[in-house]
Formats: structure tokens, C-alpha cells, sequence
């Protein structure tokens, strides 16, 4: 009961605020922008003036895997931006203003708090995710050649774990700092270096989460589902569950009135 | 049986007590100031109350509450500068925290209704709140904090940000508040604390130093005191004042010296042989008594 109504005042904020608008519209950029300036590079490059006489430039033949696995790598880059910044605000803005005060001294249990905003944001972010991913998966089809249906399916089943992984970090630092601009800060650094331990270690720690594209990429290229893919899913999924217990308990030990 | 009882109630900042060994009932249908200036660890101890803050000791408890039982439940909240989401219009607001206190949706807007309408805001009702006027947002804050008809009602410096036709009718309506419900205000206004409340608790740097109801108060510390005046600067003549027997206390306050003495007959006498033996140039003589005024002074400069 207490979990809906925070849930359904997340939507209705993220919808006056026009979340459910821009979100969405970014995605779909950041999906398609990498596909499609690929395919058009030629005809960018003659409108612009062309490349010299005789000069011998050869544009590769890109696969279809490897066109959308373009839009995959921007969303790690932009889309993860995206995601942390609209969601590095859900607690820690509502701490700093003050409004937690008067929600907070309602009879609400921090659990309730936590996981309805996280689940709201889960939401705004798999369905701009999804229609982003769908521009794409269009766009791909189109212009480099075809992609199944299921396959896309799996694409963005396991690489929504992997945003959803990004959406419960914020979550979490939201709990431990009440400064919005500090929680994107420490995301985005401990992304960072997540992603710089998989690029050192990613032979040891095969189940890495942040090795979830490229056992996507193998999946596309080899047309099944890896047992390394699915244990990358899983370590994601154990991952997200601890992080939203430590915040339970990060949050617990907070006062709300500092 | 009280409503709330505070045993031994403590806050530590720093290593440092600004809430030191609180210890309190309130009773039911009262209207209780918490009355201390600036510093004293007045919202520290509603804060406490409220259970947005953790006692470092001590502890907090109500009337019919179970073990273990969640003390929010049971009490309405307003801070001293209350925060709402600006997007939301008045009534969302209600509703929405009405909510999160367990009422279910059609109970939580009826009530957002009559609650608008009791604190004086139903036209702007359905108007967002980030075009509110400070006067309507405090008005909107008691009105949240009543929404779930909780047994007491705390409220932090209610009047203390508001001009003064604000302040009035913010006062007025805690005036008809307390016919149904238990309230708690901490102010640093004496007069407002006088206006509005039956009982007193006065604070001061952590320490309850005073309390009981107006009327008892008035009684137990209303001692004679004289107001002296003279020709020229009056501290000249402290010194010679103060060394009477009957004088228990000497003050400067306002271009006055308030003497305080127990005997009002045998310190006139005493007093004014002292003027005409060294010739002082007394100008005003005045027997008053002491005001709550005068013991809240006293708490705060000492």
C-alpha cells in the first residue's frame, strides 16, 4: 500500500518533470546515432566535400552483430550517464531539501522507501531502454542486414541487467551521501573502476557483470545462449540484491534530521 | 495517564551533551511551549520525539504503544522549516502523505479536504505548492501533520518565520487545535508561549531549567522588585545599592535598576535612607513585581 503510493508519486514526478518524455528520446539517439552515422559515413563524407583524388579509403562491410553491438558500447557510455543522472537525486535530493523530514516521519519503513523509488526507476529505464533498443534493432535490419526477433529479446534482457546493476549503484550511494552531485561522482568513479578491473582481470572473473556485452556479443555471433552469459546474469542479479540489503542498512544508520 | 513520557532523554553532538537527561510527561488535550532561546536543543528534542533523531540515552514513550511499536505512528511532525515537493498542488500532498500513514486513498483525500479547509487554504487547494506563500506552506505543514489524527502534535518554531498577520492566524489555529488533540511547540517568543499554551517547559543549553503550568509559574516567581532611575548614568549607584541587606539581587535593565528584595516594606525604608544619607539623584521609584518575563531573562543570562 505504503509501496504504491511512493511508486506512483515517482511516476507522476518523473512524468511533470518530463522524464518520461526526454529519457525515452535520449535513448533512442544514443541507440541509433552509432548504427546509422556507420552507414552514412560515404554520403556524409562526399556532402562535406570528399576525400582527395585517389585517395584509396575502404569502408569495412559491418556485420549486423557487429551494428548493433555499436548501439550496446554507447549505451555503456552515454546511456550509463543518462541513468545515473536521473536517478542520482531519488533519495539523496529528497535528504538534502528536507522533504524526507515530513515522508520520514511517516510511519514508512526505509525498505519501502528504498525499493519503490528503485523500482520506479527500473521501470523508466527498461521501457526507455527497450524503445531505444527498438529504433536500433529497426535501423539494423534495415540498413545492415537481419537480426531474429529472440535474439533481440536476449539482447535486451541481459543488458538491462546490466543497467538495472547501474540503477541499484546509484541507489545505493544515494543512501550513504546526501549531495546529488556527489552520488554521481562516486557512481560514475566506481563504474569506472569496475570497468577497469574487468579489462585487467576479465580471464579470471569471467562472470564479471561489467562482461555482460561482450558475452552478448558471442551470443549474437554464435546464435546461443553461453553458460558464461548466464552466470554473468546471475553474479549481476546477487549483485543487485546485496546492494539493495547494504542500502537498507546504509540508510538505517542514518539520521534523517543531519 | 500521559501521553508521552520522557525518561532521561540525551543527545550527544561531538562528544559534547546538547540535550542533557530530559525528563517529562505531557498530559492529554494540553497545550505545552517548549520555550528556550536559540541554541538551548529545542529541535534537537522534538527531533528526538519525532524519531528523526536517535537518543544517544534515554528513551521515548506512548501512551498504548507496543513493544517495539513504531512512534511515528502516533505523532504528527512539522520542522521548523518545512519542505514539500513544489510540483505536487496542496491536496496531492495531503493525500500522498496520507497515504504513507496507512489511510486508504478515499479516507486520506476526505480528510486532505476538511483539513484544507480547517487550517484556511481550500481555494488553493489544487494550486502547486512552489506558489504557496510562507503563511499558507506553514498552514499546509500543520495540516500534514494532523492528517492521520495523531495523539500529539509537534511542532518546531510554528510562528517563529511568519509577518506578523501570519503569526496570528497560525497562533489562532493551534488555539482551535488543541481542543482536539495534544500539542507540543517549542518557541523562543515568550508570548507566544503565553498566548497559546497551558504548560511551560523552559529550556535552556540542554537542561529543562523550569517548568509547570503558566499560572504556577506566574505565582512561584513573582517576587517584589524596585525600579530605581536616577539623574545620571545609573551604574554609578549599583554599587552602593547592592550593598543593602534587604536587596537580594540587583540588575541594569533598561536604563532601570531592578532590585529584587524579599521585604518590600524594610527594603523601601532601607533604600530610601540610603538615598538621603549620601544624596542621591533619585528621579523614579517604582514597586512592581516580576514577570515571566523577568525569570526568562534571568534563565537566559545566567
Amino acid at each position: 500500500m505504503q509501496w504504491k503510493t511512493i511508486f506512483v508519486k515517482e511516476m507522476l514526478e518523473d512524468w511533470r518533470n518530463f522524464k518520461w518524455i526526454w529519457v525515452p528520446l535520449v535513448f533512442i539517439l544514443i541507440a541509433i546515432m552509432d548504427p546509422l552515422t556507420t552507414y552514412y559515413m560515404p554520403k556524409i563524407l562526399d556532402a562535406v566535400g570528399g576525400l582527395p583524388d585517389g585517395t584509396v579509403f575502404e569502408i569495412p562491410d559491418v556485420s549486423p552483430v557487429a551494428a548493433m553491438m555499436m548501439s550496446l558500447s554507447e549505451m555503456s557510455m552515454f546511456g550509463v550517464v543518462v541513468i545515473v543522472a536521473i536517478t542520482m537525486g531519488v533519495i539523496a535530493g529528497e535528504r538534502r531539501s528536507g522533504v524526507a523530514e515530513l515522508v520520514l516521519v511517516k510511519p514508512v519503513s526505509y525498505l519501502t522507501y528504498i525499493t519503490s523509488k528503485w523500482a520506479e526507476k527500473l521501470v523508466l529505464v527498461w521501457i526507455s531502454f527497450i524503445i531505444g533498443m527498438f529504433a536500433s534493432w529497426y535501423y539494423v535490419n534495415l540498413l545492415f542486414g537481419e537480426i531474429s526477433f529472440s535474439a533481440f529479446l536476449q539482447v535486451l534482457f541481459f543488458y538491462g541487467l546490466w543497467l538495472s546493476l547501474v540503477v541499484t549503484i546509484t541507489i545505493f550511494f544515494n543512501t550513504l551521501f546526501k549531495v546529488p552531485g556527489l552520488v554521481l561522482f562516486v557512481t560514475i568513479a566506481t563504474i569506472i573502476m569496475m570497468s577497469i578491473i574487468n579489462q585487467v582481470f576479465s580471464h579470471v572473473l569471467i562472470w564479471f557483470p561489467n562482461n555482460m556485452s561482450s558475452h552478448i556479443g558471442g551470443m549474437l555471433d554464435g546464435n546461443h545462449v553461453s553458460g558464461d552469459l548466464w552466470g554473468t546474469a546471475f553474479v549481476t542479479i546477487e549483485v543487485i540484491i546485496l546492494l539493495i540489503i547494504a542500502s537498507l542498512f546504509s540508510f538505517r544508520g542514518k539520521e534523517m534530521a543531519n | 495517564m500521559s501521553v508521552i513520557k520522557v525518561n532521561e532523554l540525551t543527545k550527544t553532538f561531538d562528544k559534547k551533551d546538547v540535550v542533557k537527561a530530559l525528563n517529562f510527561e505531557l498530559n492529554p488535550g494540553k497545550c505545552v511551549a517548549l520555550l528556550g532561546p536559540n541554541g538551548a536543543g529545542k529541535t534537537t528534542t522534538l527531533r528526538m520525539l519525532s524519531g528523526l533523531l536517535n537518543p544517544s540515552r534515554g528513551s521515548v514513550t506512548f501512551e498504548g504503544m507496543k513493544e517495539n511499536g513504531d512512534i511515528r505512528e502516533h505523532i504528527g511532525y512539522l520542522p521548523q522549516y518545512p519542505v514539500f515537493h513544489n510540483w505536487m498542488s496542496g491536496k496531492e500532498f495531503l493525500i500522498y502523505v496520507g497515504q504513507l500513514a496507512n489511510l486508504p486513498k478515499k479516507q486520506a483525500s476526505d480528510q486532505a479536504n476538511s483539513l484544507l479547509k480547517r487550517v484556511g487554504i481550500a481555494d488553493a487547494g489544487n494550486r502547486r505548492i512552489g506558489k504557496y506563500s510562507g503563511g499558507m506552506k506553514q498552514r499546509l505543514g500543520i495540516a500534514q501533520a494532523m492528517i492521520h489524527k495523531p495523539n500529539l502534535i509537534i511542532l518546531d518554531e510554528p510562528v517563529s518565520s511568519l509577518d506578523p498577520i501570519g503569526r496570528r492566524e497560525v497562533l489562532n489555529l493551534m488555539e482551535e487545535l488543541k481542543e482536539q488533540t495534544t500539542i507540543l511547540f517549542s518557541t523562543h517568543i515568550l508570548s507566544d508561549a503565553e498566548e497559546v499554551s497551558d504548560d511551560l517547559l523552559l529550556m535552556h543549553q540542554g537542561e529543562i531549567v523550569e517548568s509547570g503550568s503558566i499560572e504556577s509559574l506566574r505565582t512561584k516567581h513573582q517576587t517584589a522588585k524596585i525600579n530605581l532611575t536616577f539623574g545620571d548614568s545609573n551604574d554609578n549607584y549599583l554599587s552602593s545599592l547592592k550593598s543593602i541587606p534587604s536587596v537580594n539581587e540587583s540588575l541594569i535593565e533598561r536604563n532601570e535598576i531592578q532590585l529584587l528584595v524579599d521585604d518590600i516594606d524594610q527594603a523601601r525604608k532601607d533604600i530610601l535612607l540610603k538615598v538621603s544619607q549620601e544624596n542621591l539623584p533619585l528621579t523614579k521609584f517604582e514597586i512592581s513585581r516580576t514577570s515571566l518575563e523577568d525569570l526568562f531573562m534571568k534563565v537566559v543570562k545566567n
